[in-house]
């Protein structure tokens, strides 16, 4: 039985760690959006994103 | 782009800007074409990209955006034309309307659940060791061991996770009623405390399991509901946003320009059409008006207001058309004041707090009961009072019950809300699912007047222009149906003539003077009635006459409405009895009614016709429903059971009305009452099975069948059940699934 004393920090230990990150993640608006990030790979690749001129996206209506 | 220069104006940015401690400015905007999450990911980039930009958060079912970024850095107007410019123009919101508690309310709600979670489980695992009994016997101070665990496990799900529900009790107990709050935290405190003394004792049963299971359950039911109302809450917004107050403001070259209340500067001058919302504080210019301050005040009795004298922002013009010279804006208190109209719609979301007495009184037998069973089991049997007790307490709880209601509507609300009808009182609904006549306006609500060029009919030999010209010059003053549609024919005019002293007669016309010339401009006897000609032979033409008789002649055509025919039928299918009543000739209403296959139909009506023909429907023991628009309605929508105005009318129709129809599009209103039939069914089922269950459940509680653990599930399950199928409301074929919204989005923020 001696192996509980070890196994019981340790289970409690895996579940304070747990609650942490999930407080860090709740913290980090990380549950806000669940919809949108889900279509982030489909993004193309070539798309115009740091600070490029104004031009209208095939995407967007007018 | 210039439209957004004026935002560089420091009072108006102090308007809608929020100063963060560093230094960053914060901004809401309204953004109108968001339609796939691609689209939001995009815009996010963009606008991160501009130089200072902190933090972009967009909300899509609300259609806001907030951001957080350095004005010094990218000055305001060059944050809007970098909107426009990613072809997602944004409009600027008060600054009171940046709002944190819901997101706030949404993380703790989850970090509760969550820690309940984590430790329900673990106390399970210890107290299934001391169930299955392998250390009963093998080693006595292993036991105790897995009990004191259990305990330090179960501290933080009664003092962390549980803290709404002794929240709830103390607000409870202070307002002096009983609620849903008080049950459960006397149960968990109870069990609790008899738990951690029975650990002290190192003997008698202990409920730690029980206990953290109950309340991870409940909060699993509030979470979702939580979630369902801040969803519904965030449509409301969107489509409260949707309609900003709009002035008119008169340019140095006396022309006029549509610009949001909330740009409004001191000194500048404003234009207020009859029946149109006094956009900001100001001195009246024109001569008097008669003005309505009850969203303000509540004084129901309009208010005479002489040249020089102030008007309020927020207060309806019901006379005349006003020139007001702008005193202050930007104030919070007038911004406030100009959100009457959304403050009413945001509280009958929170209006809907089930009936509290009878919660109270379900509450109140539930505690008698409990010490009932207590106190029989203290005769009998002392040793099983306590666990029957708190069986009974837990099992009868009545947190379905009352989560039945609030779920149900909010959803209700929230579905309602993506289709353009915006509710404004929270009991609407339900009169409005038990309504059996309806009395519908015609002009502007059943039909949609239209012009065309070739019905203009001089008369004098004046060219069509010259004569739509003149017409247009009184029609801008007035906000009535047939009006629009001649100023809306007369837009293209090069230059619009501007009219004197006008005068609005409700029901029959407007007077006023243009071009140095009394006009006179409506129905054919009340335009030609100075002149004592006799009237033409067409008489139901709107007419433009001067004191010697008429000038023109306009036949306006009318269309039935989008949606008009499918909400009739819906109506009739349903057995209502349906009428329609209208100020106008008896021709062009018959006309219309033949089209609609309306039997019941009334010309010629005044506003106390019309609200007396409603009163004697009402005194019949019918529920009525009035529809209408434009200001001739405003007491027939306050009369009846339940109305609703089309949003596209008159500010004053809106706020006498208990639905607002925001798209113009009648065939809504139909969807809202099969809504509210799916909301009634719902939430009395929803109630029926509670009462069952409680019923069912109690007798096997109180003889001791029930021991607590099995209670909490019951009662857990028995609320987020209920919960989710309060949801289901808005879901099934009742309506169409095409206008169904799309997936729950949520807001999103990211770091830059």
């Amino acid at each position: 039985m001696n192996i509980l004393l070890v196994l019981i920090p340790v289970t409690s230990l895996i579940v304070g760690v747990g609650v942490w990150l999930f407080f860090w993640a709740v913290n980090h608006q990380q549950f806000d959006d669940l919809d949108s990030p889900a279509s982030l790979p489909l993004l193309d690749d070539d798309q115009p994103v740091p600070a490029s001129p104004a031009e209208p996206h095939p995407t967007d209506p007018p | 782009m210039n439209g957004y220069a004026a935002w560089a104006h420091p009072q108006l940015a102090a308007q809608v800007l929020r100063p963060r401690r560093d230094g960053c400015s914060e901004i809401a905007l309204r953004v109108e074409s968001l339609h796939d999450a691609r689209q939001v990911l995009w815009l996010e980039q963009r606008i991160r990209a501009l130089p200072g930009v902190r933090r972009v958060a967009i909300d899509r079912p609300a259609q806001r955006v907030r951001v957080v970024w350095d004005a010094q850095r990218t000055p305001l107007p060059a944050l809007l034309e970098s909107f426009a410019a990613a072809d997602c123009p944004a409009q600027p919101l008060p600054r009171d309307s940046i709002d944190d508690a819901r997101a706030r309310e949404q993380h703790q709600a989850l970090k509760h659940l969550l820690v309940a979670g984590m430790c329900s489980m673990q106390v399970m695992t210890y107290a299934f060791v001391i169930y299955v009994g392998v250390v009963d016997f093998v080693d006595f101070s292993t036991r105790s061991l897995f009990r004191w665990l259990g305990l330090l496990t179960t501290l933080p799900v009664v003092f962390y996770s549980a803290q709404p529900f002794f929240a709830g009790a103390v607000r409870e107990l202070r307002g002096r009623r009983l609620g849903i709050n008080l049950p459960v935290a006397l149960a968990v405190l109870l069990v609790f405390l008899a738990s951690g003394f029975n650990t002290l004792r190192g003997s008698g049963e202990i409920y730690f399991d029980s206990v953290t299971m109950f309340v991870f359950l409940l909060l699993a039911g509030r979470y979702v509901e939580l979630r369902s109302r801040h969803r519904s809450g965030a449509l409301g917004d969107a489509a409260i946003d949707a309609a900003p107050l709009l002035a008119q403001r008169r340019r140095a070259d006396g022309e006029l320009e549509t610009v949001p209340a909330i740009a409004l500067l001191p000194g500048d001058r404003v234009h207020i059409a009859e029946g149109g919302t006094v956009p900001a504080d100001g001195v009246l210019e024109s001569a008097g008006a008669q003005v309505d301050e009850a969203l303000l005040s509540g004084e129901s009795r309009p208010v005479r207001r002489a040249r020089g004298q102030r008007l309020v922002a927020g207060s309806v013009l019901l006379s005349g058309p006003a020139e007001l010279r702008v005193e202050h804006s930007g104030a919070t208190t007038v911004a406030a004041r100009l959100g009457a109209l959304a403050t009413r719609a945001r509280q009958a979301r929170s209006l809907i707090a089930p009936s509290d007495r009878e919660i109270g009184r379900f509450v109140a037998r539930v505690l008698v009961l409990t010490a009932l069973t207590a106190l029989g089991w203290l005769l009998v049997d002392p040793s099983r009072a306590f666990e029957a007790a708190v069986a009974v307490l837990v099992v009868a709880c009545p947190c379905s019950f009352a989560l039945a209601r609030p779920a149900a509507l909010t959803r209700a609300l929230g579905v309602l809300a993506a289709r353009g009808v915006l509710v404004t009182d929270g009991k609407a609904l339900d009169t409005l699912a038990r309504v059996d006549y309806a009395l519908f306006d015609k002009t502007g609500t059943l039909g949609v007047p239209q012009l065309d060029r070739r019905a203009i009919e001089p008369l004098r030999g004046d060219t069509p222009e010259h004569v739509l010209q003149l017409a247009d010059a009184l029609a801008h003053e007035s906000s009535h149906p047939l009006a629009r549609a001649l100023a809306d024919a007369a837009r293209q005019q090069a230059l619009p003539l501007q009219a004197r002293s006008v005068r609005v007669h409700a029901g029959a016309g407007i007077s006023g003077e243009v071009d140095g010339r009394m006009l006179r401009l409506g129905r054919a006897d009340f335009a030609l009635a100075p002149a004592g000609h006799p009237l033409p032979a067409d008489a139901d033409a709107l007419v433009l006459a001067d004191a010697d008789g008429a000038i023109a002649a306009f036949h306006l055509a009318e269309q039935p409405r989008a949606g008009a025919r499918r909400l009739l039928d819906t109506l009739r299918a349903d057995g209502i009895a349906i009428a329609i009543a209208s100020g106008d000739h008896e021709s062009r209403v018959g006309a219309l009614a033949d089209r609609l296959d309306v039997a019941d139909r009334y010309a010629r009506q005044s506003p106390d016709d019309k609200l007396a023909r409603l009163q004697a429907a009402h005194a019949e023991g019918r529920i009525t429903l009035a529809v209408g628009d434009g200001s001739n309605d405003a007491p027939l929508l306050a009369g009846a059971d339940v109305s609703a105005a089309l949003a596209s009318g008159t500010e004053l129709a809106q706020s006498h009305a208990d639905l607002l129809l925001l798209d113009g599009h009648l065939g809504s209103l139909a969807d809202a009452r099969a809504i509210a039939r799916q909301l009634r069914q719902v939430t009395r089922r929803g109630r029926r099975w509670s009462l069952w269950y409680n019923l069912a459940a109690v007798p096997f509680a109180a003889f001791g069948l029930v021991t607590p653990w099995l209670a909490a599930i019951g009662m857990s399950l028995s609320s987020l059940l209920v919960v989710l199928y309060a949801l289901r409301v808005g879901n099934t074929g009742a309506v169409a699934p095409a206008d169904v919204p799309g997936p729950p989005l949520r807001p999103r923020e990211l770091h830059a």
